[in-house]
């Protein structure tokens, strides 16, 4: 005789700790167990993709920072590159490599901040959030160091990128860069061999590799299905060609892998920055470019690796200073879609563990 | 012009902690007359000591009222002057009554004040922060800020909610958490009620909360408050068992329940039953944190799953309540823990010198730093998993450790050998058998340490379906 | 009940428990009705105290306000309609008609005691430390078959329920194919 319940309806959000930022989940629950979940998204919607088609390329950089607000550098980039193969613009040497730079520590800095918030889901009272945000800290002093802005950096230029690092940016970089890895070995320790969170994240929210490229995921949800897939590599962008790194990928597909891969990351971004700190040439930051570029008609879809996973741009040009049609693929909104596959069946500290190991940012998801 | 920093130099928040001003800072500021007259309070402050020292070596304190080493003395003096008076019984059993009720509210209140300042501080601490230091000197005031602002907060009542039930059980939690103080000894006389079955009672009064803690989730109408509700409740109840059981092992060792005897006979033996019990203490640990909500068992009131669990509802004093009691239970579980497991007022002869109740604040208190230690550093458990960590580990194994205990107890009776060299034995058997069985038992239900969990592979490959099975089987 | 403090306790205690044994089927909310039941069983540990009978009193609380409250209020809220209201019932005349006998029977036995012998200088001359080793001593020397036929009987419902909930794969199996079914 299995004993029942009576179905009941729970809202998760839009205010709550753990939807991070304001997304809401309908969850209909059988005691602890979810019966059916729905996403309901928009409450962040700012007409992102409407406004665009009134400005300017580079007028639209600053919309990018507000999209993915916690990888600001990375959509820059993505827009930047887009533009540039869409205007035929060739972008300077040495702010490929400031470009390279800017996104890798971005990936850290964002990696930091996913991984903390998975384990405050996961129930730590903050502190491994708190020491995560130590190095994020250093690293948007970097930013502010070199373009003023320390969230919505507005750094990446057609052509090239808006500012040289000032003299004391490289000291600080390579300080930072040298105790990076120590401080990524501290979380090892503090975390991986953790019983609770390994108990908490092992052979929760699982995707095979089939569900992974079906669902259309990217970024460390797919890589940590075990799918070797990382523009970075696919698809050079930049110079990273130039670079000695490896793609990590997990091998079960769980919350634990999605979390170790991000780990890994780190670890390859503090190598992609060692060997681009070594190799970059002097010369001038940035091209000039007219602020008003008119290219030619015709479409492009461009992408790049964020920390979430791929975040493309597809514009269409009519000919005008401002693009026809402005369309950005939102790695985490796409991320997101299987989360009532891996929720549904599970309980409901499963699903907010399993919803912060996908890292979503909701501007994202809502331009 | 692109050479040029642009903006103020990056300020690190790590460099501006630095450039506060530090203790050793301030101390150089001191004017020479402070230095002198606080010169002259540390000499005085050691004569003191040595005076304290002279008199408890001549024994001329014991029993006297102002025996400061037991404050049940100044009680006992009172009583004993009352009745030469004749004064009616009724009478003085009412003082000592009042007296020993004020001390125990005191210190709940005065702890009410200082723990969440503590607390805050403490994790600041681990988290690489710098806490509330705004509010008073070193920020001590911060938690009377905070009870003002939440007595000024409206108390909202959601629609739909049973009032009466609603207004109830605030005050319903706080009734265990003061009640549980009465039968700790905190010195040799000074126990509240120093009940003959202090254990029962300890589990009685821990039972009281269950009902308050499922009334508050269900008059708030409230799914999360209800699922915060029936989670608490269903840990408090399986999370009793082991504490019975652990605490029956220690009435059976120290063949008593009356919490004032447990404590002697640590003191006459000079031994801590940790020491002889290492399972029972942690399990009566373990489940008084579940009991208590405190990380890593707080799944009643998850703050990421389900908000604040049971009170998610209440707001303003209501709510605060609620914290205050869970505060105040913190430091209850670390008297228990010190009285049952720790030596409670006792150290070694040190009671001698220094009050038993220092030394037992000082016990609670260290008990308290590893629950802030805690809850600082380990995620949460699932429901799923406290449960079948109680049921089918804890208690099995609690169990076992009770008919071992029974066994050593009618031997520790019988055998003439010295004391210390039977507890020694004890103390090996009984920590030999612990990790015996729950190496054992772990392996029998399939547990295993996860020596290296799975760590990501590291590839230069590209690609889809194929590659990804590639990686997955190599050749 | 020489001391007044004792006596005031006594009334205090006695009226606390009446009124809300009274409050127990006159309101008609049935959480209501349970709150008040516990308030009822502490008062009655208290009159235990009273009389220094402190492992009755505690095991009442234990038991009864701590456990037993508990239990009700799972069946309560495991009862479809739980917030059907109290009374209505068919049972109300069955319900009076039995508590009255109940209140007749226990009249009369307290009628018939004679108190004397169990209470005052009687008492004082017993003489025991305190009332655990007693009942104790009882339990497991004098009434022990009364123990272990109560303790086989709890472990057989414990067993029981056990078995209830337990879902064999069999079952688990049909339930699945029922399922495919539908």
């Amino acid at each position: 005789m299995p004993a029942s319940t009576e179905p009941y309806v729970l809202n998760i959000g839009p205010q709550h700790p753990s939807t991070h930022g304001v997304f809401r989940l309908r969850v209909v629950m059988d005691g602890e167990v979810i019966r059916d979940l729905d996403m309901i998204v928009g409450y962040l919607h700012r007409s992102m993709e409407k406004l665009a088609e009134e400005r300017t390329y580079t007028q639209n950089i600053p919309f990018t920072d507000r999209a993915d607000y916690l990888a600001a550098m990375s959509s820059n980039l993505g827009l930047a590159l887009a533009a540039e193969r869409l205007t035929g613009v060739v972008p300077t040497e040495r702010s490929q490599y400031l470009r390279v730079i800017f996104a890798e520590l971005q990936r850290i800095a964002s990696h930091a901040m996913a991984n903390g918030t998975l384990i405050s889901d996961a129930g730590a009272w903050q502190t491994p959030l708190l020491y995560m945000f130590r190095e994020r800290e250093k690293i948007l002093d970097l930013f502010e160091m070199t373009c003023g802005a320390r969230l919505t950096t507005n750094y990446m230029r057609i052509g090239g990128v808006s500012f040289d690092p000032p003299p004391e940016f490289w000291p600080a970089l390579a300080e930072l860069v040298a105790e990076l890895p120590e401080r990524i070995d501290e979380y090892f320790e503090l975390l991986t061999d953790n019983e609770i969170f390994l108990g908490r994240t092992r052979n929760v929210g699982i995707i095979s590799p089939e569900d992974a490229i079906n669902g259309s995921l990217t970024g460390p949800a797919l890589r940590g299905s075990g799918v070797p897939w990382d523009l970075r590599k696919a698809e050079p962008y930049c110079v990273y060609d130039r670079f000695d790194f490896d793609i990590p990928v997990g091998t079960v597909g769980d919350v634990y892998d999605r979390f170790m891969v991000r780990m890994e990351e780190t670890k390859q971004s503090v190598r992609i920055l060692q060997q681009a700190m070594a190799e970059i040439p002097s010369g001038p930051h940035k091209n000039d470019v007219a602020l008003a570029l008119r290219p030619e008609p015709g479409e492009i879809y461009s992408r790049v690796e964020s920390p979430r996973g791929e975040i493309g741009f597809y514009l269409v040009s009519d000919g005008t200073p401002a693009p026809y049609r402005f369309h950005l693929r939102a790695p985490s909104m796409i991320n997101l879609s299987l989360l009532r596959e891996m929720g549904v069946g599970s309980s409901l500290p499963n699903a907010v563990v399993t919803l912060g190991s996908l890292d979503i940012v909701v501007g994202e998801i809502d331009r | 012009m692109s050479d040029q920093p642009l903006r103020r130099p990056a300020t690190p928040m790590l460099q501006q902690i630095a450039a506060r001003p530090t203790m050793r800072g301030t101390l150089l500021g001191v004017p020479l007359g402070v230095k002198v007259i606080g010169a002259l309070f540390g000499l005085a402050f050691l004569a003191l000591n040595a005076a304290i020292a002279y008199v408890v070596i001549d024994g001329r304190l014991d029993g006297k009222w102002y025996d400061f080493r037991d404050l049940g003395n100044a009680v006992e003096s009172l009583r004993g002057w009352t009745e030469d008076e004749g004064f009616h019984p009724g009478v003085i059993y009412g003082i000592s009554a009042l007296l020993g009720g004020l001390g125990i509210l005191s210190l709940v209140g005065v702890w009410l004040i200082i723990g969440p300042w503590v607390e805050r501080r403490v994790i600041a601490k681990f988290q690489i922060r710098v806490g509330p230091n705004r509010n008073g000197p070193f920020g001590l005031f911060q938690s009377i800020a905070d009870a003002l602002k939440l007595m000024q907060k409206e108390v909202i009542i959601p629609r739909g909610a049973d009032r009466f039930l609603y207004f109830v059980p605030p005050v319903m939690i706080f009734v265990p958490a003061l009640l549980g103080w009465g039968p700790i000894p905190w010195a040799e006389k000074m126990a509240y009620i120093d009940l003959d079955v202090g254990i029962l009672f300890t589990i009685a009064i821990s039972s009281l909360g269950v009902l308050a803690v499922f009334l508050a989730g269900w008059a708030s109408n409230n799914h999360y408050s209800l699922l915060g509700a029936m989670r608490t409740v269903a840990m408090m109840v399986s999370y009793e068992i082991p504490i019975s059981l652990s605490l029956l092992s220690v009435a059976m060792l120290t063949s008593s329940m009356r919490l004032s005897q447990i404590v002697a006979w640590q003191g006459h033996y000079h031994v801590w039953i940790i020491a002889i019990l290492p399972f029972a203490a942690f399990a009566f640990l373990f489940a008084s944190t579940a009991e208590i909500n405190r990380t890593p068992n707080d799944i009643g009131e998850a703050e990421s799953e389900i908000v604040a669990g049971f009170y998610t509802e209440y707001s303003g004093m209501k709510g605060g309540l609620f914290m205050a009691v869970e505060l105040g239970n913190a430091i209850l579980v670390g008297a228990l823990m010190s009285t049952f497991f720790l030596g409670g007022y006792t150290m070694f002869g040190l009671e001698e010198w220094i009050p038993g109740y220092i030394i037992l604040l000082t016990k609670i208190l260290a008990v308290y730093f590893l629950f802030v230690w805690l809850r600082a550093t380990l995620p949460r458990f699932r429901l799923d998993q406290l449960m079948g960590f109680a049921w089918k580990f804890l208690i099995p194994i609690s169990m076992v450790q009770v008919f071992v205990v029974a066994i050593e107890a009618s031997v520790f009776a019988r055998v003439t050998a010295p004391a210390l060299f039977t507890l020694g034995a004890f103390a090996i058997v009984n920590l030999s058998i612990t990790i015996l069985l729950v190496k054992l038992w772990a392996d029998r239900l399939g547990y295993a340490v996860i020596q290296h969990p799975t760590k990501p592979v590291l590839t230069q490959a590209v690609g889809g379906l194929r590659a990804a099975e590639r990686i997955r089987k190599p050749a | 009940m020489d001391s007044p403090g004792i006596i005031v306790a006594f009334w205090l205690l006695s009226g606390i428990t009446v009124l809300s044994a009274l409050l127990v089927f006159v309101a008609r909310n049935l959480l209501h009705a349970l709150a008040f039941l516990v308030l009822s069983f502490l008062g009655m540990a208290g009159l235990f105290m009273t009389l220094s009978a402190d492992f009755i009193a505690v095991a009442q609380i234990l038991i009864y306000a701590g456990s037993i409250s508990v239990l009700m209020v799972f069946a309560v809220m495991l009862t479809p309609l739980a917030s059907r209201n109290n009374g209505n019932s068919l049972y109300v005349i069955p319900a009076l008609m039995g508590g009255a006998g109940i209140a007749g029977l226990v009249g009369a036995v307290a009628m018939e005691t004679d108190w004397a012998e169990h209470s005052g200088e009687a008492l004082k001359a017993a003489d025991f430390p305190s009332t655990v080793p007693v009942i104790g001593d009882l339990l497991l020397g004098r009434y022990v078959l009364a123990f272990e036929i109560a303790s086989v009987l709890l472990f057989i419902a414990l067993l029981g329920a056990i078995l209830l909930v337990h879902e064999r794969p069999e079952d688990e199996r049909s339930a699945g194919q029922q399922g495919e079914a539908q």
